[in-house]
């Protein structure tokens, strides 16, 4: 269970990154939100809460990232389904690398200040 | 677990948040499946409903200084210097605000924010500098500029008359834009006897009947409720939209990423 | 035209509807009256008229203090600076003219044999000078209790003051004490003639210290431009 302080500066750490998460995953197959949020949280984010999740997903609808259709559910209710769009793939390749970069400029510098 | 309750509170903030009907309904749906799939608490999987209104609106309305369009100057205030005996209020302080820009004015108190705008809606002399102001201006002071023995009607039509309007048109027109406060049963209460919060959206009112071009508010949103500040902010961005200038005084930080330009008296001062 | 009438309808509205001030505005001039009567009629209606001027230049004072905060939105809201100190004026006189009326009517029931029509001009007379009185006090003590003592002083100082003295002249009722002469104790014309000259000069004296401090408490500051 993570302590208040951790979960804050995790919540920060999420605002920069969660959107190009969701773009990754998006990028295997399309799914939906609760889906979304469970394989977020095997990957090791930890509980990603409906009230952070759904903005990002509006926002990544509104740059045209992802596209959105209504599916009817099997003996259940509908449930609106991501498809990323080859915006987002861009948008994904080109910040994923910026990203992946910039962590690793982090990791050196932890490294070097006698971090982990 | 019934998430019903939540789900009709959720749309009522994001109608007050200025989404239309039919984002609404997509919005409630999206949380209602999620709800359904996970089996949540919705307060604990979104929060409070005002909350994740918030953050829906602002998902949807992107930055502020997004593509908007905006237009020629309409209010310039360089060099404005104002001393009070041996206090220096206003040293050198530069404005510029064009149509379809919201400047929010921000510091400390007794900064000189409140003097700031009165110099700029020309009610006192500064020491140096010049305020231009390209087309029509309207002056929300802090006080209220209210007559406490008159009723609002009887204040949209002198207010009306300036430009004028007929008694009826200023009425209308003034019911209206107090309806788009919250305000809905203008009735027959003396302004003197309003509640602080409604007598502040009788200023707002009069400060926007004459439609004029600048529009300076300070700290517009006094007494207010928060239903009534998210209206407020409605209201201006929308004035916004509709190319209006608008400078609001506001120590009430919130909204400072919805607005174009942010004026820092402490620091201009230092 | 229709800004200065609007002006004048709501500055009445606003006095009409302070009861309590309505009330001792009634009522201060009749104790004025009233107090004198046994004495020499003269005392009373004279006392009657300055009472009068009171009455309309503490109203004068109020509403002028009670717009401070809404004229220079009216500025912006395109009144010019006459429209809103003439407006209030005629607003002002209207309310003097309705608050004499009882008084003149009082004194022509409870009195015989005097010069009516004198009287009714020395009313006036206050009516019209303490308008414009009432609004510059306001302008320059911009609180109503500071207000109301500076007219109540200047009141006291009128009735003390003998009116034969030249520095009764410059008091700004002197036009109805001595028109109240005329029509009292059947004094010659000259005492009419006198008064009405002084009522006219002090009411164009009042009437440009009203406009040129009303014009320049709401005038265009040099320092800001509209285009």
């Amino acid at each position: 269970m993570l302590s208040a302080v951790d979960l804050d500066r995790r919540n920060q750490w999420l605002r920069g990154i969660l959107d190009l998460c969701v773009l990754a995953l998006l990028a295997r197959d399309e799914s939906y939100g609760y889906e979304l949020g469970q394989a977020l949280e095997r990957a090791g984010l930890g509980a990603i809460q409906g009230g952070t999740l759904y903005p990002v997903l509006l926002r990544l609808q509104r740059t045209g990232c992802v596209t959105t259709r209504w599916q009817e559910g099997d003996g259940g209710p509908a449930r609106k389904y991501y498809r990323i769009t080859d915006a987002g793939r861009d948008c994904l390749a080109r910040d994923g690398e910026d990203w992946l970069g910039f962590a690793a400029s982090v990791a050196k510098l932890l490294d070097e200040g006698g971090g982990p | 677990m019934n998430a019903e309750p939540w789900l009709a509170l959720l749309a009522g903030e994001l109608r007050r948040q200025g989404l239309a009907d039919p984002q609404v309904a997509t919005v409630v749906a999206d949380v209602r499946a999620h709800l359904r799939d996970s089996a949540e608490d919705p307060y604990r999987a979104f929060g409070a409903p005002e909350r994740y209104a918030a953050a829906v609106a602002e998902s949807l309305r992107g930055p502020a200084s997004h593509a908007r369009p905006v237009g020629p100057v309409r209010l310039q205030a360089d060099g404005i210097t104002k001393r009070y005996g041996r206090r220096q209020v206003l040293r050198d302080v530069n404005l510029t605000v064009r149509a379809g820009q919201i400047a929010a004015v921000v510091g400390a108190n007794g900064c000189g924010k409140s003097t700031l705008l009165n110099i700029c809606a020309g009610l006192i002399s500064p020491d140096a500098g010049t305020v231009t102001v390209h087309g029509t201006l309207s002056h929300s002071p802090q006080d209220g500029g209210t007559a406490p023995y008159l009723l609002p009607d009887e204040h949209f039509a002198l207010v009306g008359a300036g430009k004028g309007l007929t008694r009826d048109r200023s009425r209308t027109a003034g019911r209206a834009r107090a309806g788009e406060l919250g305000w809905q049963d203008v009735g027959a209460t003396l302004a003197g006897q309003l509640s602080g919060g409604t007598r502040q959206k009788l200023n707002l009112v009069m400060s926007t009947l004459t439609e004029p071009d600048v529009l300076l508010l300070d700290e517009p949103y006094q007494g207010f409720d928060r239903g009534a500040y998210v209206n407020l902010w409605q209201q201006l961005w929308r004035l916004r939209d509709d190319g209006k200038a608008i400078v609001v005084v506001t120590h009430m930080l919130n909204e400072l990423d919805q607005v174009d330009i942010v004026l820092d008296l402490t620091e201009a001062n230092s | 035209m229709k800004r200065l009438l609007t002006v004048a309808e709501m500055t009445l509205r606003e006095l009409a509807r302070r009861r309590g001030v309505i009330a001792l505005l009634l009522l201060l001039p009749l104790a004025f009256y009233l107090i004198r009567r046994d004495q020499y009629i003269g005392q009373s209606i004279r006392s009657l008229f300055i009472g009068i001027g009171w009455a309309v230049s503490t109203a004068a004072l109020f509403s002028t203090i009670g717009a401070r905060s809404i004229e220079p939105r009216l500025r912006l809201a395109g009144y010019r600076a006459h429209d809103l100190y003439l407006g209030r004026l005629v607003g002002l006189w209207t309310l003097g003219v309705l608050l004499a009326a009882p008084f003149l009517l009082l004194v022509s029931l409870d009195t015989t044999g005097l010069r009516y029509g004198a009287i009714s001009l020395a009313m006036l007379c206050c009516v019209v000078i303490a308008a414009p009185l009432g609004m510059l006090v306001g302008y320059l003590l911009p609180r109503e209790m500071e207000g109301t003592l500076l007219l109540l002083t200047a009141v006291a100082l009128q009735m003390i003051i003998d009116p034969a003295t030249t520095i009764a002249k410059v008091t700004p009722f002197w036009s109805s004490r001595e028109i109240g002469t005329y029509a009292v104790d059947n004094m010659g014309t000259d005492y009419l003639v006198r008064g009405s000259v002084h009522g006219i000069a002090a009411t164009l004296v009042m009437l440009a210290l009203v406009a040129v401090v009303s014009s320049a408490r709401l005038r265009r500051r040099p320092h800001l431009r509209q285009v």
